[in-house]
């Protein structure tokens, strides 16, 4: 559907074009009344050459411009107004009197032209361009359903295992209390409940490190400060970031954050950690530094899985970690929303 | 005491009701969403609500926010709040919604049935009863950063501030640790003189000061 802007552009530009015709054919009348009045040779062929020329061109660019816009669209302006020019030299010629055919010249120089642009933009050119859309369209779609279905398996589990386990203990509580004057039994029960109970413990961490459900509850943000206070380790969260962003994006910032705080309690233990999350334009900036004894290997299990995460959204990650000044992980996300 | 739940897994809603009811507290109204929380709240004026986290129809944090609106409201209200995860985020908001009591339990809580009655009376009653695992994170956090009074406290003294800070009473302390009174009220001393506390003898103003020391008065809230 062209924009209700681009409607208006285009009645405005037929107004101006009908007006333009009309002036030029009461100009052609005149210019022709005025040779029927003194006579000689019919001149007026000059006059009405020329106001047809702006006209021709003007048609030619309307009709190649209905095309949606791409190289495909250029090459047909092109082709179009080439094809007047050429036209408009042929008529030249005629009104001349047949003489020496020029007209060659300016055709094969404009045809010459024509072909040098088809060639650099060949239609195999523009499917390829469309096949890269096409693939980075699916490719997103691809890992959006992964993260949905990774929601779904953690819903699955809270609502499943979970709190299947969760009765459980409330059931073996219940049966604990009621046998206070059987105290050996009530010790069995009171470990088979231990037991369930670091079972749920146990499916929780699993549930959170396959879709943290404070991630889709309240954002990046909030994920990341729930990280940072129970990461043990003295660290500070700086964001003004209030937008919630894609999912994928979300989660891949949040793992992302997750590991460098994961590797910072793990090599620089007693250091303190900065966290900044903001938006850069259309990028999402995530930056965990530490000041630890850094020389962080970039290739390591940890941060290359990291990176695939990151480069399957098209994103950057990059690892700075000189000996003795600390390691700063920086992801660089492209987020539209 | 009167109590509505709102809870939408008929498994756990039944078990907490009939848990309830073995020890005489009456659960008046129940419900399977935030909605229906508002409603039986407001029908019924209960001293207490026990609410799930995840609620329908968006089965995110439906139920913190529906606990939240209902204290907005009723601003007596007392909430217990009920999850199969801890999020600092949400025990921050639920700390910082007003003066009536709160509490926020890991579910699987409820087993421990003895501590768990005494967790819905003194929320009900306008105390405090924060999950462990909350206090572990604050304590974690607080001890990260250096915090040298945190690190003077001995075993014993740390065990008993986590447990001052969930909400426990002296005797509960006493009860859980298998020591005297007198033995908690030595440590109760002692570890507001290192972290140089007001002493005070009203528990719910305690609980404050050890959770505003760590952290949670400020770091929690949003």
């Amino acid at each position: 559907m062209p924009s209700p802007h681009h409607q208006v552009a285009q009645r405005t530009g037929s107004t101006l074009l009908a007006a333009e015709v009309t002036l030029s054919a009461v100009c052609c009348l005149a210019v022709t009344i005025i040779w029927a009045a003194t006579g000689g040779a019919f001149w007026p062929l000059w006059v009405w050459s020329s106001l047809a020329l702006p006209i021709a061109l003007q048609l030619a660019w309307r009709r190649a411009s209905a095309q949606s816009p791409g190289p495909r669209r250029r090459l047909a302006i092109q082709g179009w107004l080439s094809g007047v020019l050429a036209g408009y030299c042929v008529i030249v010629w005629a009104i001349a009197g047949f003489g020496y055919f020029w007209p060659v010249f300016p055709a094969v120089g404009l045809a010459m032209a024509f072909a040098l642009h088809a060639v650099l933009y060949s239609p195999r050119q523009t499917d390829l361009s469309a096949r890269v859309d096409e693939l980075t369209r699916t490719r997103r779609g691809a890992l959006d359903v992964q993260s949905a279905e990774l929601r779904r398996i953690e819903r699955d589990l809270h609502d499943g295992a979970q709190a299947r386990l969760v009765a459980l203990t409330m059931q073996l509580g219940r049966a604990e209390a009621r046998l206070e004057d059987r105290p050996e039994t009530a010790e069995l029960i009171r470990q088979a409940r231990e037991e369930a109970t670091a079972a749920v413990a146990e499916l929780r961490d699993l549930a959170r490190g396959i879709a943290p459900p404070v991630l889709a509850d309240r954002g990046l943000v909030a994920a990341v400060e729930g990280l940072a206070q129970r990461s043990g380790i003295d660290t500070t969260v700086e964001s003004k970031l209030t937008q919630r962003l894609a999912p994928v994006v979300e989660s891949a910032a949040y793992f992302v954050t997750a590991e460098a705080l994961t590797n910072a309690v793990k090599h620089a233990p007693g250091a303190s950690v900065r966290i900044a999350v903001r938006r850069a334009g259309p990028r999402l900036v995530v930056e965990v530094a530490d000041n630890g004894p850094g020389g962080a290997d970039p290739r390591g299990g940890g941060l290359s899985g990291l990176r695939q995460r990151v480069e399957a959204l098209d994103g950057s990650l990059n690892v700075d970690s000189p000996e003795g000044i600390g390691t700063t992980i920086r992801a660089v996300l492209p987020c539209e929303s | 005491m009167r109590v509505v739940i709102a809870e939408d897994s008929v498994l756990l809603r039944e078990g907490i009701v009939a848990l309830l009811q073995e020890y005489d507290i009456e659960v008046v109204a129940q419900a399977d969403d935030g909605e229906g929380l508002l409603r039986i709240v407001a029908g019924h004026k209960p001293d207490l609500a026990i609410v799930d986290v995840r609620l329908p129809p968006t089965f995110t944090d439906e139920g913190i926010r529906a606990a939240l609106e209902a204290r907005r409201r009723f601003p007596d209200l007392s909430v217990l709040v009920l999850s199969q995860y801890v999020e600092p985020v949400y025990t921050g908001e639920l700390l910082a919604s007003g003066e009536s009591g709160v509490g926020y339990l890991l579910k699987e809580r409820v087993g421990e049935v003895r501590s768990f009655l005494d967790a819905v009376h003194r929320v009900a009653g306008g105390g405090t009863a924060l999950d462990r695992e909350v206090i572990a994170s604050l304590v974690r956090a607080q001890a990260g950063k250096g915090d040298e009074p945190l690190a003077e406290l001995t075993p014993r003294e740390r065990e008993t501030l986590s447990l001052i800070a969930q909400g426990r009473t002296n005797a509960a302390i006493a009860r859980e640790l298998v020591i005297t009174l007198g033995a908690v009220e030595k440590h109760v001393t002692n570890i507001f003189g290192k972290l140089d506390l007001p002493a005070t003898d009203d528990d719910h103003r305690r609980v404050l000061a050890v959770l505003a020391y760590l952290g949670a008065g400020t770091k929690l809230a949003p």
